[in-house]
């Protein structure tokens, strides 16, 4: 087994033993990019040089310091967060020369843990779309159907952990971008309470759905991503005031007792019957060792889409308002006056799905309107949270699939916004009521990997990390993808 | 509900070409028509979580330690130490 095939806690306790070191792992991992990344696509700027040069100065200090159980381990970066000194495009032409000054949050994080950063991964542009075919620069394929799609919006964080071009990654979810594409590439993915990573440099797409979380091919790993990035921080304003277990440590596979909801809501018409039927027989698994089924509803489910798309388009118009030409980025060559400097700049930098959204958005909050979609939509967001603090006294997780149907394929869906959207029914709820949820794994239609979707009352990851773990000890964790 | 994409465009400041303007508005009306499909319900639409309380830091200032050159780097066009930009008053 080469080292980039291994989890982030195999490579953690190979490093603690002088088994390998940092220099070799890293290496492992740029030699498979090298091998596979011109099937897969996955990252949009790579960092050889200077992840080569961290890994030898942490083996270096590895000799006399005791460093954090993630230091020099190689992790992916999806590329609307914030790198000082690296290129984050945010898939768009619009940032295409932008290099943050500052670091997010998460990657102060990532480097005081001492953690390898490969690169900078592909995404849909400004995180909206559901296959990362959005991308100004590539497509991505996914590892497991090269011509099928690696879901979106983080299909580059997805799919880099699923090919062993990373061994763990980071993304954002703001209606499933994480889930899902963990879900298409049969990886584990993990939308963390709204609150509970800081938002800081991330670039923002719909500030009260957006979260930072991680990929991994397993879930101890996921803990352990999670333990570091997860705290408070000033920098933040909606960041929430709390101490947090330490996960890693209290992960648990006993799931005697645990109340597993079943909402029929998300096992209706608009998911494939493979799809559900792996779902289920997961579930018959976890009820085999002890849970018990408890069946639910959650009816406004139905609305979620249509509000969902009224929110996160109304905070985006807003949001990417400050992509004027000026300040950053791209600002179109010939123009007569600031208003034609405006335009220019701004039709020539956005893609066809931004301009979309920025537009529905606009049209959303504009004068007359506001009273008949943006209103309507936050009341659904509230009725839907009514729903989901109800179902929690009721069971303490809930399973849906986390996707309606496998991966598709490249260029099935990208003509037709309405059927891209429809992809994210399963997850859109989740970030309207900012609740944590998690994809695993659950076995595979044909070549393509199933999701299954686990969602946890508000800040009660471990619940959903332990349910998690305990299906992954009985279904077996994910491999790298044969390429 | 029909949709005038050339409006819209114009107040989020987008210029839609005309090729692509038939696509762009049947797109927006299947858009639009579907996120309509909403329920009636009344009541106030703030979205605010008495459990976990948004506490707002003191207003201070706190020491920005990047260098102005570096804030600067990225702005398309500068002269003199500031951002260039077409005259804003006539």
């Amino acid at each position: 087994m080469e080292l980039y095939e291994k989890s982030a806690h195999e490579l953690s306790a190979m490093l603690k033993n002088k088994e390998c070191s940092s220099v070799e792992i890293t290496e492992s991992v740029f030699n498979r990019i090298e091998k596979v990344e011109n099937k897969v696509d996955a990252y949009i700027t790579l960092c050889k040089d200077s992840a080569l040069e961290k890994a030898k100065a942490i083996d270096e200090r590895r000799t006399k310091d005791i460093l954090h159980p993630l230091a020099g381990i190689p992790i992916g970066i999806k590329d609307n967060i914030s790198t000082k000194g690296i290129l984050t495009t945010c898939a768009s032409k619009m940032l295409y020369n932008y290099v943050p000054p500052f670091n997010a949050f998460v990657m102060d994080k990532v480097a005081d843990a001492d953690m390898v950063i490969t690169g900078k991964l592909n995404m849909d542009e400004f995180a909206m779309g559901s296959s990362t075919e959005n991308s100004h620069f590539k497509k991505t394929h996914n590892p497991h159907d090269l011509d099928c799609v690696p879901g979106g919006s983080s299909g580059g964080s997805a799919a880099a952990v699923a090919s062993g071009e990373a061994i763990i990654s980071l993304g954002s979810d703001t209606g499933g971008s994480i889930r899902m594409p963990a879900a298409y590439c049969g990886v584990v993915g993990l939308k963390p309470t709204y609150g509970s990573v800081s938002r800081y440099g991330l670039v923002a797409f719909a500030s009260s759905l957006d979260q930072i979380g991680p990929f991994a091919r397993n879930v101890t790993d996921t803990a352990m991503l999670y333990n570091l990035i997860c705290g408070h921080d000033n920098m933040d304003s909606t960041s929430a005031y709390r101490e947090y277990p330490d996960f890693s440590a209290l992960l648990n596979s006993d799931v005697k007792g645990l109340k597993i909801g079943i909402p029929a809501e998300y096992f209706g018409d608009g998911v494939d019957e493979a799809v559900k039927e792996k779902v289920m027989g997961a579930v018959k698994e976890l009820e085999k060792a002890g849970a018990e089924i408890v069946n639910i509803s959650l009816p406004s489910t139905k609305y979620a889409l249509n509000a969902y798309y009224i929110i996160s388009s109304a905070e985006a118009s807003s949001n990417l308002a400050r992509f004027d030409g000026v300040k950053y980025g791209y600002r179109a060559e010939n123009y007569e006056n600031l208003t034609d400097m405006y335009e220019k700049t701004r039709s020539e930098g956005f893609g066809d799905e931004v301009k979309r959204r920025i537009m529905l958005g606009t049209f959303v909050l504009s004068s007359g309107f506001y009273d008949a979609y943006y209103k309507k939509a936050k009341l659904v967001a509230k009725e839907i949270v009514n729903e989901f603090n109800d179902a929690f006294t009721k069971c303490d997780v809930i399973a849906t699939p986390s996707t309606p149907s496998t991966a598709f394929k490249l260029g099935e869906n990208i003509g037709d916004p309405l059927k891209m959207y429809a992809a994210d029914i399963c997850t859109v709820t989740v970030n309207i009521a900012g609740l944590p949820a998690i994809s695993v794994p659950c076995g595979k239609i044909g070549k393509l990997p199933v999701g299954l979707q686990f969602i946890g009352a508000k800040f009660d990851e471990q619940k959903l990390l332990n349910t998690a773990y305990a299906l992954e000890k009985i279904i077996g964790e994910c491999k790298v993808a044969e390429l | 509900m029909s949709i005038d994409v050339k409006h819209l465009a114009k107040l989020a400041r987008l210029r839609i070409e005309d090729e692509k303007l038939a696509k762009f508005e049947k797109d927006m009306e299947n858009i639009v028509n579907m996120v309509e499909q909403l329920p009636q319900l009344d009541g106030d639409a703030s979205g605010l979580d008495p459990k976990n309380p948004m506490i707002l830091r003191k207003d201070e200032i706190d020491s920005c330690n990047i260098p102005r050159k570096e804030l600067l780097g990225n702005a398309p066009k500068m002269q003199a130490g500031c951002v260039v930009v077409p005259k804003t008053v006539e």
